[in-house]
């Protein structure tokens, strides 16, 4: 059985191999468990670099904008991404120059979100959406194997800079990999269709992928076969898969497992609301006194989000 | 290996950059630019002395005050100064302004605006030449007001762990904007600072080219051979500073210190000191080259540099 970690470690070691020269750094990727695993094994001969560096995180994404713009290549691994808000002035106020000169050279943040419970308010923050939005950076989270697949091999590593994401919560249970028919990505892996089908149109953003997993085996269970996405991308897409999908389904469940009131889909949400009509859009999302320890579970009325599917009177009053 | 210093070559860059920012400060008067402009006048000599001690390869990070090292680092002055124009034709095609005015044809690839933010971006040059092996220097500028943010000890700490060939240049003037050193905190002993992270330090006297040129001919190889950060604090006046009538101050007036903008008292001439004595970097020149010399470089200067406005 092949966990989500160890899958997430093969594609980057394979993607940091590509490059002749790459610069991997943060704390502690190259001493004890190398980050539960995720830093495992990367080259670190000749031009390859792993470092392992001080508690400098506002320095440390400088250090990455500084080696792009030299034309290398280079990832901050972070344990944590709640850490990278104190990097939000190199985020901001580097990226917002750079970015006008289309670097050749590249640079990644992984950063891992704690969201494995009971990390309390700060350390369990959740908001990639807000990292992203602050300064147009590109953002992607993955969850499954066909989605690290795409993203690392499109992503990791490309001229430009990225911020992308992972669950903690995940790292050790089996890699999903699941999917109705072969997936179909769209654009450069922002949108991946999982499934087709006229129940509903369920979307999965940031890092609830599961969770509309869950809830289409549980729709399976009542012979309903809805269409599946993953919206990856952290920063606005062209949703058209996904309206297009809508025009047959009418109805739209979309599961947002992120802390943010920043997210990327209000367009998508707008046109939901147009062509299925107010009562048929579903968004699933956090609520308030989410930030307490607790276990930090996302949690998707699968079974009531079933009975409205299904048409069932006596589900339409709980609404959301 | 260090070279001799040529007085007369770093004098002629000095008196260049002094000039240069003057014709500058007459379209400041203007009110040509519709970009905020920081002069440096004053703060000449380590600018030239820096372009002296470069060597192919080097990187130099700059701050939002960066007009001396751009002058000192870009052929054209009519393609600088059609940059503060927001001009297509100039020297980073208009799209960056004063502030973050780069040359990386000049090895300067990067100027921020942001207190301390250039410090990092410095650290990850460093270590890329660090990686790609060629030997090259970074050089970056800071200030005094700079210093004061993390970012300034976490880029000390990230450079001398990683063992990176660097020169921080702490350009110390005094003032961050219109507060002065003293009313906004404590002292900071930079030298000991330095030492505590085992970072070698240099004092230059900023307004002495010849001095801080020959310094710098020592600390470059000392970064470059022992692959370490080294701290060069540069205490210099900035000049253009005035006095407003004010009655408090009935005879002299109130100090008001120069941080952005046109410097209303200076004036663009063929000697183009602005103060006798040994704050002005221009002055100073005096003491290794003949005024007739001086002279008559500062009127073929001032000639063709006004030949090259846009």
């Amino acid at each position: 059985m092949t966990t989500y970690v160890e899958h997430l470690n093969a594609r980057l070691v394979e993607a940091v191999a590509r490059h002749d020269s790459f610069v991997a750094f943060g704390q502690n990727i190259d001493a004890g468990s190398r980050l539960s695993g995720l830093t495992r094994g990367l080259p670190c001969h000749g031009r390859h670099r792993v470092i392992n560096t001080p508690n400098v995180e506002n320095t440390l994404v400088g250090v990455g904008f500084g080696l792009m713009l030299r034309g290398l290549a280079g990832a901050f691994v972070m344990k944590q991404l709640d850490f990278l808000l104190l990097g939000v002035d190199q985020i901001v106020n580097t990226w917002n120059v750079l970015r006008e000169q289309r670097p050749t050279g590249s640079f990644t943040i992984l950063a891992i979100v704690v969201d494995g419970g009971y990390a309390g308010p700060q350390s369990s923050f959740n908001g990639l959406y807000d990292l992203c939005a602050i300064a147009r950076v590109p953002g992607f989270t993955v969850t499954n194997r066909f989605d690290i697949d795409a993203v690392m091999a499109r992503h990791f590593g490309a001229p430009g800079f990225r911020i992308i994401t992972v669950s903690e919560r995940l790292f050790r249970t089996p890699l999903i990999d699941w999917s109705v028919g072969a997936p179909v990505v769209h654009g450069e892996g922002e949108i991946t269709r999982y499934a087709a089908g006229p129940a509903a149109t369920i979307a999965c953003c940031n890092l609830s992928f599961p969770k509309g997993v869950a809830l289409a085996g549980a729709l399976g269970d009542r012979g309903l076969t809805p269409s599946v996405f993953s919206i990856n991308a952290a920063h606005p897409v062209d949703c058209k898969p996904i309206v297009d999908d809508l025009r047959t389904t009418g109805r739209l469940v979309l599961l947002d497992d992120s802390k943010s009131w920043n997210p990327p889909y209000a367009d998508l949400l707008a046109a939901a609301r147009e062509i299925c009509g107010p009562d048929r859009v579903h968004l699933i999302a956090r609520g308030a006194g989410e930030l307490r320890p607790n276990a930090d579970e996302f949690v998707v009325p699968i079974d009531w989000l079933c009975r409205v599917i299904a048409g069932e009177p006596s589900a339409r009053a709980a609404g959301y | 290996m260090t070279r001799k210093v040529d007085h007369r070559a770093l004098a002629r860059q000095v008196l260049r950059i002094r000039i240069g920012q003057l014709l500058v400060n007459e379209g400041l008067k203007r009110q040509a630019f519709a970009v905020p402009l920081h002069l440096a006048l004053g703060h000449e000599a380590i600018a030239a002395a820096v372009d002296h001690v470069m060597r192919p390869g080097d990187q130099l990070l700059l701050t939002h005050r960066n007009i001396h090292y751009n002058l000192a680092r870009c052929a054209s002055f009519g393609a600088e100064y059609g940059e503060y124009l927001l001009r297509e034709d100039a020297l980073a095609g208009g799209r960056l302004g004063s502030m973050n005015l780069s040359n990386p044809d000049g090895g300067i690839p990067y100027a921020s605006s942001i207190l301390g933010n250039n410090l990092p971006v410095a650290a990850g040059m460093a270590l890329a030449s660090d990686v790609i092996g060629d030997g090259a220097v970074t050089f970056v500028v800071t200030g005094d007001g700079a210093m004061e943010e993390g970012a300034f000890y976490e880029s000390l700490l990230f450079m001398k762990s990683n063992r990176l060939a660097a020169l921080i240049v702490v350009e110390n003037n005094g003032w961050s904007l219109a507060t002065d050193v003293d009313e906004r905190r404590c002292p900071i002993a930079l030298e000991a600072l330095a030492s505590s992270l085992a970072i070698p330090y240099g004092r230059l006297e900023g307004g002495d080219a010849i001095e801080c040129a020959g310094r710098l001919d020592v600390l470059r190889p000392l970064a470059a051979l022992d692959r370490t950060p080294v701290v060069v604090e540069v205490p210099l006046t900035t000049l253009g500073f005035w006095h407003a009538p004010d009655d408090r101050y009935p005879s002299v007036g109130r100090f008001v210190n120069y941080h952005h903008g046109a410097a209303p008292n200076a004036a663009v001439s063929d000697w183009p000191v602005l103060v006798e004595d040994d704050s002005d970097p221009v002055h100073l020149l005096r003491s290794y080259v003949p005024d007739a010399w001086l002279a008559d470089t500062a009127r073929d200067l001032h000639r063709s540099l006004s030949e090259a406005l846009p």
